[in-house]
């Protein structure tokens, strides 16, 4: 109520207001119109009683943090009933009285711990708060949070399976019962098995859990895990593996002398919040930040380096820093002569095609004097000859520190022409602040904490050097897996073994890895409806879970037509929580659980030490610790809202309800012979047998293991793990093969080190693969591809002609207060962030004359979109920027997405390949059970960029390359409105050829007969049978 | 017990978990916060900051909001805490015009005024506020001030720490580590513009009603030349930099940027009721002095109809007054919780017992003029009564009319409104209105010839010294505070300057002063009535402008 808007009836209103509490109203109706409609249930705002108790004064816990700061909260053997004031009622003293249950949240990757408040009497959930037991986010969490009640008690969530009638697309849905989506689904299911063992695909956006789904997806015996990877992280995984063995870096920011960001790690990182707690720790105490962001980020803001990078010149400046250190020998030699594959470098230098590289070694040292002597004796030509035998002697022998020397020579050599001024040149940043920058990493001491994640090593071609590069400098300073230096996820996240784990499978899907991309990680999954397209093949039945691929995935019409193609994508089965664009077009949704209504088993590799952290549902814990006795958790949830341990469990075994298909015995209870497991059997089986050290911490509490896990909701299984790759291994009985590896019973165990078996790394030598034999295998034996070298990026500054219009739109960065793309049920959070301008310099808005506000046309290579600026200096000119999140649609005015959260559009097509979508109206304050919705004070809710960018498949890492060359960047003609978009889908399909055509097949270079390095992972591995290259490849 | 925050900029990345937990923890409703992260980019590329401000009540060691509260709804606890109770709030937003931080908003949902109550209810128990814990960097530090063992007394020992807005004497006990001045001083940016980094802005003047923002006025730096032929720039206005009280370079875009992020946005509080009210009262109180005073010093004599009418009015324009005075209430049914409860120190309810103290007195004195006029009560009584009843009526409406300017003293949020001209300009504007209601009774019922003569010369003087003191609070002396003369710029050049110039100063004082000399009844009452409406639009202005001059 505003002082204008008031009348006198109003006024009189008001006096005579009796204040009464807003009732709960039905919920939406789901846009069926159908028969059978969903029915309107119970469901609103969360109620709660006011209690005869009152708080009592009790010690808190305090969390110490290692830099002395603390923290309080409620006892935890005060969680089981806790009473406090209501914050809203004071300073009225209304108690309210909750029990506490600990659970993970689910609003980003971090796994953060969660406690929530849920009243002994209602049932309802007051807040979420910081879990103080969580050895990952120690009591702390972001904005997404406390957020997670908004998106429980969201008006629009979806309540009961919906299954689709009329046609797919035409938002005509009715109300099923779980009973008749779980025998629908599971008999398709079973009929596509029983033909094939690649019609059914797990296509997953946010897994948000470790194993269990890919456990089941093995019991059915097909190739059937799809993921986001390629869209994300794949660029960084291929730069690590190559390296390492390990695909993601676990940088110990708390103990760094120097943390270097490539992106806003401190703002957004992957693991943001206990991430973001460590940086700052590590800064607090002196160490300094090093960003590199074509933006400037809220990290970039606070480092004492921004390199404002050109995007696709990273790893130009990180080999100048790489070059600095080694020209200056201010590396750590011993570090890399022990655990470097130096030796197979050397052997391999001496072949073509490295022979151009200028490379004096072998007249270097004694060698060079012993050359001259015989020259001066024999003569230059038997003098030339002689060398060249000595040098081949070096190659092959050199075994001991000299030879390291040459090493050193080849890195002196080989990196000699990365200068900083180079690289300030490629970079476009100040030469100054690059050697500013270099002296710190000089003295980084072995503690050097990096990171790389989606930016440079997701947006360019070649962006996965970016990653090789950026490690290359945690190798050089010795600092990989010591105290603040830089450690491999998988040495910090501890996933443990459930009760049965099936055979692999005998199967290799074409739509997931065809032969194009032997080295991808992992499948090519935003390619798909392009592969279905090319008649690649077809999918019997397809999940989307938590995965809205029509909307997050580049070229978005591609995927309309494909989700709307039954012959090829026969079956969607969309699990989700809330309405997306894509599940609109599924068979049937079927509605899941957010955080605090759902078991998952987590870990991620937060610092130097391993945790685990169970996500429980919590009304569902609450109950049963009230003494109600629940059987599955969709009758705790709100509506019939399940979760998918629990589906998964009914559905697979529903599947194969005789158990012919083999299928079956994977879900029998090992407690119950013969019958299904249940998820309390589950993870009691996981703790009581996988998980070091729990069952004896649990003992000493009392508990069952599953019982501590139930009340404190994770465990710490490690605490300061460092350098593993140092561990002693027992070699007797083992042989050592030329390379100095371990091998014992046939496998490669671990390496000897200076005359040590040490267990190394899981690369095929060992060793850190600077020099990378798999790449020379498999057809890239180039030395750009081989060694830690900057690759040419589709947006270089050579592509792009900025006199003509041309930018570089940098459309793939986050925001610390959404959650990906999938914030439109969280109020509190749009309301702090729900637009996507573009970010643009002023020099390039005087040139376009455009102001902050003024709308631009951005032309892609397939079509265009139309948006606001924000003009501003903390952007690299030359480059546009948009953040991934905004712009979500709907088709109907009161269904689909939310519409505080959403545009209203229409969508067309002109039958020729031309789409549109255009803007109706943005957000508009609406009347639901919830106040707040009638409150809704903006309107932009941002553009769907993502529909506009053409596909790009990196040819070796697969990853989407996300960066775009904007064709051109204009001031809006008139007629374009916020919001608009054109794609021509035609484009779409040559620019995707062009991209094809830059791979190399394993069909052409396969060294072994197989599809794909049998070394590389897979999230599900299949036999290696299933390796060999097939008969009729595609296209051939 | 002195409980005080200590809010570390340097380690604050923006995240805004500190926003969710409160509204978490307080159910904020959408459109109003309790505590937000203003965000402020400076500088040119590659040379760029962006600073983080985490900004909520201050629990000043002296607030300006308890003070004025007339209820005690808003008061100071004994430990330090700066708490409110929306059961007694009545809706005043009084405490919102003496609030210099923004921290104070009306609660859409409760309709009373709510803000940071330092999570109040946690702390009684033990637990830190739920912005504290959820702070993923620790940059949020509660504790006691008092307790040397504490926390926060040790982080203050040895940070160098800085306050918002120290000068407006609020002692306020929230202390940032790494302020930055284009966060700390908001007027180094605009309040209002067109968009921030990923959200809308929110339109400040309510929802709806179609009126736009307009922006703050940039002025142009004018440069001249020296007689040697140095480029000089030419000296600014005082207490108005060309481009706002931190000026790096001559604009504040492209050249060097100081542009706002993000903030938390407040809408004004105060609308067209208060420049009502400050008129009728003004008619009200004018009407009744000029009757005591003309009849007290014998200027002019009794004369039945026109006492009668002229108190008539003086009441209707008190009972209108009170009347605004509850409808801006956004509790009005509660208004009379200012009698009943009073928290004496606010001029709220000072004003409130003036204004009923002279409207009953006139109100009693009126009953009898108008018994003995109809003929209901004896004559004697009224003739018995009146010389008393108008001497001591004359202080009460002189209070009416003078209090608002003590009211708007205590506003320390609106510097323009603390000006020592107030109490006078005051009277002298209720004198103006009281006159020409009487020119216009004058149009309709023939005042006697002494009293119309009275009114004619009263109106006169008090049109031109009106005219003068506006004009002197405009541009006399210069403003003592930069947001004092960023709002007297907004009214005499900004979106308010139609009114001052247009209506105030040509349609309500030049055109009154000419019609003046026409001579004729109808036209003096005209010109009482421009002036009327004139001081209506300058009280528009004046109570408009300086709730447009950002606090945070």
């Amino acid at each position: 109520m505003t002082t204008q808007n008031k009348t006198i009836a109003g006024l009189l209103a008001s006096v005579f207001k009796a204040s009464v509490p807003p009732a709960r109203v039905a919920l939406h109706e789901p846009a069926a119109t159908g028969d059978g409609a969903a029915t309107a249930d119970e469901f609103g705002l969360p109620r709660f009683t006011e209690s005869e108790l009152k708080p009592e004064k009790v010690d808190m816990t305090t969390v110490l943090h290692p830099d002395g700061r603390m923290s309080q909260y409620p006892p935890p053997e005060k969680w089981d009933d806790w009473v406090e004031w209501d914050g809203k009622q004071w300073p009225r003293r209304v108690a309210r009285r909750y029990t506490l249950v600990p659970t993970v949240c689910f609003n980003c990757e971090s796994a953060c711990g969660l406690l929530a408040y849920v009243d002994r009497e209602t049932l309802d959930i007051k807040k979420f708060e910081g879990n103080p037991k969580h050895p990952g986010s120690r009591g702390r969490n972001c904005a997404k949070g406390p957020a997670t009640i908004n998106q429980i008690y969201d008006p629009e969530r979806i309540l009961y399976p919906l299954k689709r009638v009329g046609k797919r697309g035409e938002g005509r849905w009715k109300r099923i019962t779980w009973d008749e989506a779980l025998n629908e689904i599971a008999e398709k299911m079973r009929a596509s098995r029983q033909k094939r063992r690649d019609g059914i695909m797990y296509h997953v956006g946010r897994p948000g859990e470790d194993g269990f789904t890919n456990r089941c997806i093995q019991s059915w015996g097909v190739d059937g895990h799809n993921s986001h990877t390629n869209i994300c992280s794949a660029g960084a995984r291929a730069g690590y593996t190559f390296w390492s063995g390990f695909d993601r870096p676990s940088p110990d920011y708390a103990n760094a002398r120097v943390t270097l960001l490539i992106s806003s790690h401190l703002e957004t990182g992957h693991y943001f919040n206990p991430h973001a707690q460590r940086i700052m720790e590590g800064m607090q105490k002196g160490a300094k930040l090093i960003t590199f962001d074509p933006r400037l980020s809220n990290t970039a803001a606070k480092s004492h380096v921004w390199l404002p990078t050109w995007p696709g010149s990273e790893a130009v400046v990180l080999l100048a820093i790489a070059n600095y250190l080694i020209q200056n020998d201010r590396y750590d030699k011993d570090f890399v002569r022990r655990w470097v594959n130096w030796r197979e470098t050397l052997a391999f230098f001496k072949e073509k095609p490295y022979a151009d590289v200028a490379f004096d070694f072998p007249l270097e040292g004694p060698l060079k004097k012993l050359g001259e002597r015989i020259s001066e004796k024999l003569g230059e030509k038997i003098g030339d000859k002689i060398r060249t035998l000595l040098a081949d002697f070096v190659f092959d022998k050199a075994q001991d520190e000299e030879a390291f020397d040459v090493y050193d020579r080849l890195l002196k050599t080989l990196y000699a022409e990365f200068t900083f001024e180079r690289a300030a040149e490629e970079a476009q940043v100040p030469v100054e602040r690059i050697r500013e920058a270099a002296e710190y990493v000089a003295d980084c001491q072995g503690r050097l904490a990096t990171h790389t994640w989606r930016s440079a090593s997701i947006g360019n071609l070649g962006g996965w050097q970016v990653a090789r590069t950026l490690f290359f400098l945690n190798v050089l300073t010795g600092s990989v897996g010591t105290k603040g230096g830089t450690s491999g996820n998988s040495w910090n996240k501890f996933v443990p073994k459930p009760f049965d784990t099936p055979p692999a499978f005998n199967a290799w899907n074409e739509l997931h890895l065809p032969h194009e991309w032997p080295l991808a990680f992992y499948e090519m999954s935003f390619l798909l409806p392009h592969f279905l397209e090319e008649g690649r093949g077809e999918i019997d039945v397809y999940f989307t879970r938590v995965y809205n691929p029509m909307w997050i995935n580049p070229d978005g019409f591609m995927w309309l037509k494909a989700l709307k193609d039954e012959e090829k994508m026969k079956f969607h089965v969309a699990l989700t929580p809330t309405w997306n664009e894509s599940a609109w077009f599924a068979d049937y949704v079927l509605p899941m659980g957010h955080s605090g209504e759902r078991h998952d088993l987590m870990s991620q590799e937060t610092h130097a030490g391993q945790w685990i952290a169970f996500r429980q549902p919590v009304r569902r814990v609450a109950m049963e610790r009230l003494g109600k006795k629940v059987r599955f958790t969709y009758e705790a949830n709100p509506g019939e809202v399940w979760e998918e341990n629990e589906f998964w469990l009914d559905v697979s075994a529903r599947m194969d309800p005789d158990g012919s298909l083999g299928i079956r015995k994977h879900f029998e209870s090992p407690y119950r012979p013969g019958e299904i497991i249940n998820v309390d059997e589950y993870y009691r089986w996981i703790f009581e047998n996988s998980v070091p050290g729990l069952p004896e911490v649990a003992a000493k509490e009392g508990l069952t293991p599953l019982e501590y896990m139930r009340k404190y909701a994770c465990f710490e299984v490690v605490t300061d793990n460092y350098v593993p790759y140092e561990k002693a291994i027992d070699a007797k009985g083992a042989e050592v093969d030329e390379q100095g590896r371990i091998v014992k019973d046939g496998a490669v165990v671990g390496v000897m080190v200076d005359g040590k078996p040490r267990v190394g790394f899981t690369t095929p030598s060992r060793r850190l693969e600077f020099f990378s034999p798999t790449l020379r295998d498999w057809g890239w034996p180039e030395k750009e591809y081989t060694l830690p070298w900057p690759l040419k990026s589709h947006v270089h500054p050579d592509n792009i002609d900025r006199a003509n219009d041309e930018m570089l739109l940098l459309p793939n960065f986050r925001l610390p207060t959404l959650i990906h793309t999938r914030s439109a049920n969280a109020k509190w959070l749009y309301e702090l962030s729900h637009k996507n301008p573009i970010w643009m310099h002023p020099s390039d808005g005087k040139r376009l004359g455009v102001d902050s506000g003024d709308l631009v046309r951005v032309e892609t290579k397939i079509g265009y979109f139309v948006d606001k600026v924000w003009i501003t200096e903390g952007i690299k000119p030359g480059v546009i920027a948009m953040s991934h999140h905004l712009g979500r649609w709907r088709l109907e005015e009161s269904s689909g997405v939310n519409q505080g959260a959403s545009n209203l559009v229409r969508l067309g097509e002109d039958g020729k390949g031309g789409h549109t979508l255009n803007v109706l109206h943005g957000a508009k304050a609406w009347k639901s059970f919830d106040p707040d919705t009638s409150r809704i004070w903006w309107e932009d809710v941002g553009v769907h960029q993502n529909l506009t960018h053409a596909v790009h498949p990196d040819p070796i890492s697969g990853a989407h390359c996300w960066l775009q060359k904007a064709y051109k960047v204009i001031k809006a003609p008139p007629g374009d409105r916020h919001g608009d978009v054109y794609v021509d889908t035609t484009r779409s399909m040559e620019a995707y050829r062009e991209w094809v055509a830059m791979t190399r097949s394993a069909i052409d270079h396969s060294p072994d007969g197989l599809r794909r390095p049998h070394w590389l992972k897979r999230p599900l591995k299949p036999v290696k049978e299933a390796y060999k290259l097939p008969k009729k490849p595609f296209g051939r | 017990m002195n409980y005080g925050f200590v809010i570390n900029n340097d380690t604050c990345i923006g995240c805004h978990a500190c926003s969710t937990a409160c509204k978490s923890e307080n159910e904020v409703p959408l459109g109003v916060q309790r505590t937000w992260v203003k965000s402020v980019e400076t500088g040119v590329y590659p040379n760029v900051s962006r600073n983080f401000q985490v900004t909520r009540c201050n629990h000043c060691a002296n607030p300006p909001c308890v003070r004025i509260c007339p209820v005690t709804a808003m008061y100071q606890r004994d430990d330090g805490i700066v708490e409110f109770d929306p059961d007694v709030c009545i809706g005043c937003k009084a405490c919102l015009q003496a609030c210099p931080y923004d921290a104070i908003y009306v609660d859409p949902e409760a309709g009373t005024i709510a803000k940071c109550h330092y999570c109040a209810h946690r702390v009684d128990v033990g637990l830190e506020p739920a912005c504290v814990i959820v702070c993923p960097e620790h940059a949020i530090i509660a504790g006691d001030l008092d307790d040397p063992a504490s926390e926060i007394s040790h982080v203050l020992a040895s940070n160098k720490v800085t306050v918002r807005k120290p000068e407006q004497g609020t002692a306020p006990k929230l202390f940032y580590i790494g302020g930055a001045d284009v966060a700390m001083h908001p007027t180094a940016v605009e309040r209002t513009p067109t968009t921030f980094a990923w959200a809308d802005v929110l339109p400040l003047h309510g929802d709806g009603d179609g009126k736009h923002d307009e922006p703050m006025i940039s002025l142009p730096v004018v440069k001249k030349s020296s007689d040697s032929g140095t480029p000089i720039r030419a000296p600014q206005t005082q207490g108005m930099p060309a481009s706002g009280p931190i000026m790096i370079g001559d604009r504040r875009m492209a050249d060097q940027m100081v542009q706002v992020v993000y903030n938390a946005q407040h809408k004004i509080p105060w609308h067209w009721p208060v420049p009502a009210y400050l008129v009728t009262k003004g008619i009200g109180a004018g009407l009744f002095m000029l009757l005591s005073l003309g009849l007290g010093f014998g200027l002019f004599g009794f004369d039945a109809p026109s006492f009668v009418m002229g108190g008539f009015l003086s009441l209707l324009f008190m009972v209108i007054t009170t009347g605004l005075l509850v409808y801006d209430l956004e509790k009005p049914e509660r208004f009379l919780r200012i009698v009943f409860r009073p928290q004496w120190k606010s001029w709220l309810v000072r004003g409130a017992f003036l204004l009923i103290g002279f409207s009953t007195l006139a109100g009693l004195w009126w009953v009898l003029e108008a018994g003995a006029f109809f003929g209901l009560l004896p004559e004697t009584l009224a003739g018995a009564v009146r010389p008393a009843a108008l001497w001591i009526g004359l202080p009460l409406a002189l209070g009416s009319a003078v209090y608002t300017a003590f009211l708007f003293g205590q506003a320390e949020g609106r510097d323009l409104w603390q000006s020592a001209l107030l109490p006078l300009h005051l009277i002298i504007q209720a004198l103006m209105a009281g006159a020409a209601m009487l020119l216009l009774m004058d149009v309709f019922m023939d005042l006697p010839a002494a009293m119309a003569h009275v009114t004619f010369i009263t109106f006169a003087a008090m049109l031109i010294l009106d005219l003068l003191v506006t004009l002197m609070g405009e541009f006399g002396m210069p403003h003592a505070s930069e947001t004092a003369a960023q709002a007297a710029h907004l009214i005499s050049h900004g979106p308010y300057k139609n009114h001052f110039w247009l209506w105030s100063i040509i349609a309500g004082h030049l055109v009154p002063l000419a019609l003046l000399f026409a001579g004729s009844a109808t036209v003096f009452g005209l010109a009482g009535l421009l002036s009327i409406v004139g001081l209506y639009f300058y009280e528009y202005a004046f109570v408009m402008a300086p709730q447009e001059v950002p606090n945070s």
